[in-house]
């Protein structure tokens, strides 16, 4: 049996919007690959970019943060606070040799059960076109 | 007549060294020199022109950070560390480190043997440079070495106009000689460096009787309590054994660290013996000059100027000295 | 210069009996500077100022928090004093502040001064410090802009030689922590890296820890980092640290138009937001 490449993505998801749209997903029987690990924060905004450099160390293929859209914050401004920190650590970790594909931000309500399937699909399928990290 | 062996051959010599065994020269990159593993091809980039290199070469002997055993996860059995077989030569080292190494092995060799260190030590062979420039920073002369000091060496090497003189000083070392690209060759030895030497007298007792000193907290004041004394130092060997779970196992390492840093002499419980600047600074010093050499009588220090040229805030051991004995008034 | 910087320090060493003067003074190769903290006036005779005191003496100032304290800076380290201020670490009112307009550090080793400047004064911009209490020297004209070339040369590389390039000058890390004393910007009472619960680095030295610790802290920093290079100066296996986090600094100026340290009240860009801002964020 030949073994293909199975990218892994650790998915930090904010419990108010993401998550539950995630939730959303599986309820309404929306398939999106399994390939995604999901670890549930109280908000975007609690995603420490540390998590997320240590996701990488200990063997993520991908990352995804994903929270409320910018307004709709269950704690008022945590997912804008999201916005700068991920929008400063995926030119960084790109020049370090991480190439920046491999973190993304996404803003999911939690009604939008369909697009968190599509994200996690095209997130999927563009790991596995860029293949495991090297190191 | 002294046996000299030509910068060509030395060329070839260093290349089977590197295919038979695992060697060890400086090698110079970004302006930093340090001991690293070459390979067969690229004898070349050795560099022999350095006067030391950044790091000393301790850490071929007492690792950075090196696992002890692993305990396996689902069945709790013990997994010894991988242990590589392959002889060790390291080439290009400098007295005093090899001086420094020596220093270690009072402690490590005693009972109960570290049996990882005992390892590296047996399969290694130490081929020394003699110092032809000492740097600013150099004292081993002050410290009972010296710049062409072949002690703890199994070859030495002191580069001439005429190629390196070579010296056995072992029963390893003469084994490891390659008498068919060494010649005889009426060669005189090159001058002995002068070295500016540090008057050690009574150091000791003056420590003994100056504990208390606010000369140490006034030192201290300027220290940034790094590590970079410590690690580059060729005789330090202080760590700290930590457990690190990982997904089928759990690694039990070693690795340095120092009396320098905050919170090394901390305690479950938060109390810390040592929570003052002057207090951790004052230990290098107590450890170095009056500790170590009332357990084994040497002076835990072989004069390599390292944390010298290294010290961020230029706190020199040698200045040091020179202040306790003015305590003495 | 120096007979300025000694007299104003006499002056209020004298005017503050427990307090303590920070500058500059001879380092034992008789060539080089290093640190001294005088608290005697008479003593004052100690300070020097000259293209070898390279060192940020600022980060000294959270020693001797509820003590009064002056201290010699040059405009980079001014920046630092700045960044501590405005994050609610120092109390300006306890500070004498000398500021020196800096004629630019020639880059100095124990026992050896170059004839080259430091790339770090090559390339700097604010030649007047940022705070004083006391300027010594003529304000000079501030220089035009930015030279990121550095940081460019690295960003024109490949992914993969970018790749290589980071954990070659990593894994020469030997986890000194010598950037991290030194720097002004690092000042938590517990680090990332030794705390145990969670457990980010630990002790351990492994190529893996070091990328952490180095990316870690790199982005501690991002637009708190001053540039003072002292990191870079320190780090004893010569590690380009200065590399990584000026490219941090481009990434802030660009996304948050922010330069860190120039005023002590300017709220910093992870201490605030703009509601209506896109930073890119999906390819």
């Amino acid at each position: 049996m030949e073994l293909t490449y199975e990218p892994r993505i650790v998915g930090f998801l904010c419990n108010w919007c993401s998550y539950a749209g995630a939730d959303l997903a599986g309820t309404s029987r929306t398939n999106y690959p399994a390939n995604i690990r999901i670890i549930r924060v109280p908000c975007s905004g609690r995603v420490d970019p540390l998590f997320i450099v240590k996701a990488f160390q200990l063997g993520a293929d991908g990352v995804l943060v994903a929270g409320c859209h910018p307004g709709d914050c269950h704690y008022s401004d945590g997912n804008y606070h999201t916005r700068r920190r991920v929008g400063l650590l995926r030119p960084f970790l790109d020049y370090l040799g991480l190439d920046k594909a491999r973190l993304r931000l996404e803003w999911v309500s939690a009604s939008e059960g369909k697009r968190f399937s599509e994200v996690v699909l095209s997130f999927t399928d563009t790991l596995i076109k860029m293949g495991p990290r090297s190191s | 007549m002294t046996s000299v062996i030509v910068d060509n051959n030395l060329h070839i010599w260093l290349k089977e060294l590197a295919e038979k065994y695992i060697l060890i020269a400086p090698v110079t990159s970004d302006g930093v020199t340090l001991f690293k593993h070459v390979k067969a091809p690229e004898v070349g980039s050795i560099d022999l022109q350095f006067l030391n290199t950044a790091v000393s070469p301790k850490g071929y002997f007492f690792p950075l950070s090196e696992t002890i055993f692993s305990i396996g996860v689902e069945r709790g059995d013990v997994i010894a560390p991988m242990n590589a077989d392959a002889e060790v030569v390291i080439f290009g080292i400098r007295p005093c480190d090899a001086a420094g190494i020596a220093l270690i092995d009072r402690v490590f060799l005693a009972e109960p043997v570290d049996i990882s260190y005992k390892g590296k030590r047996d399969r290694t062979i130490l081929i020394g440079l003699a110092c032809n420039t000492p740097s600013p920073e150099c004292f081993c002369t002050s410290v009972g070495g010296g710049p062409a000091n072949p002690m703890y060496l199994d070859i030495m090497l002191t580069h001439t106009p005429s190629g390196y003189i070579v010296q056995a000083i072992t029963g390893k070392g003469k084994e490891l000689t390659p008498v068919t690209m060494v010649e005889e060759k009426d060669v005189p030895s090159p001058p002995t460096p002068r070295i500016a030497a540090i008057p050690m007298e009574g150091v000791r007792e003056i420590m003994r009787r100056n504990f208390d000193s606010p000369y140490w907290d006034r030192v201290a004041d300027r220290c940034i309590h790094c590590n970079i004394c410590s690690y580059v130092c060729p005789c330090c060997y202080c760590f700290d054994i930590r457990d690190y779970a990982g997904k089928d196992k759990i690694d039990r390492v070693r690795s340095w660290e120092s009396c320098q840093s905050a919170g090394f002499t901390r305690i479950a419980g938060g109390h810390d013996p040592r929570p003052t600047k002057g207090a951790r600074l004052r230990q290098r010093w107590y450890h170095k000059l009056l500790y170590y050499p009332t357990l084994f009588g040497d002076i835990k220090c072989t004069g390599c100027g390292r944390c010298v040229r290294s010290c961020p805030v230029n706190i020199d051991i040698r200045e040091i000295i020179m202040d306790v004995q003015k305590l003495n008034v | 210069m120096i007979e300025i910087i000694r007299n104003k320090a006499k002056e209020w060493l004298e005017k503050n009996e427990d307090g303590c003067v920070i500058g500059y003074e001879r380092a034992s190769d008789g060539m080089t500077a290093r640190p001294v903290f005088i608290y005697e006036p008479h003593m004052m005779g100690k300070l020097i100022f000259d293209e070898t005191c390279v060192h940020n003496l600022s980060k000294y100032l959270l020693n001797r928090r509820g003590t009064r304290t002056a201290v010699v800076v040059k405009p980079c380290d001014s920046r630092g004093i700045n960044l501590l201020i405005n994050e609610h670490q120092l109390d300006r009112d306890s500070i004498y502040i000398i500021g020196v307009v800096c004629p630019g550090m020639k880059e100095s080793h124990f026992g050896r001064i170059e004839d080259h400047p430091l790339s770090k004064c090559r390339r700097c911009l604010h030649h007047t410090p940022a705070v004083y209490d006391v300027l010594v020297g003529e304000p000079q004209p501030e220089t035009a802009s930015h030279d990121y070339s550095d940081v460019a040369r690295i960003e024109g590389m490949s992914l993969q030689e970018r790749n290589a390039f980071w954990k070659e000058q990593f894994g020469r890390c030997i986890r000194c922590y010598g950037c991290r004393q030194i720097c002004i910007g690092c000042y938590c009472q517990e680090c990332f890296v030794d705390e145990l619960d969670p457990l980010w680095v630990g002790i351990r030295s492994c190529p893996e820890d070091n990328w952490i610790w180095n990316i870690g802290r790199a982005f501690h920093l991002s637009a708190r980092c001053i540039s003072c290079g002292e990191c870079e100066r320190v780090c004893p296996v010569g590690i380009p640290l200065m590399l990584a986090n000026r490219k941090l600094e481009k990434e802030s100026a660009d996304l948050f138009d922010f330069e860190p340290g120039m005023d002590a009240a300017t709220a910093p860009p992870f201490a605030t937001f703009i509601k209506e801002e896109t930073l890119e964020k999906v390819e």
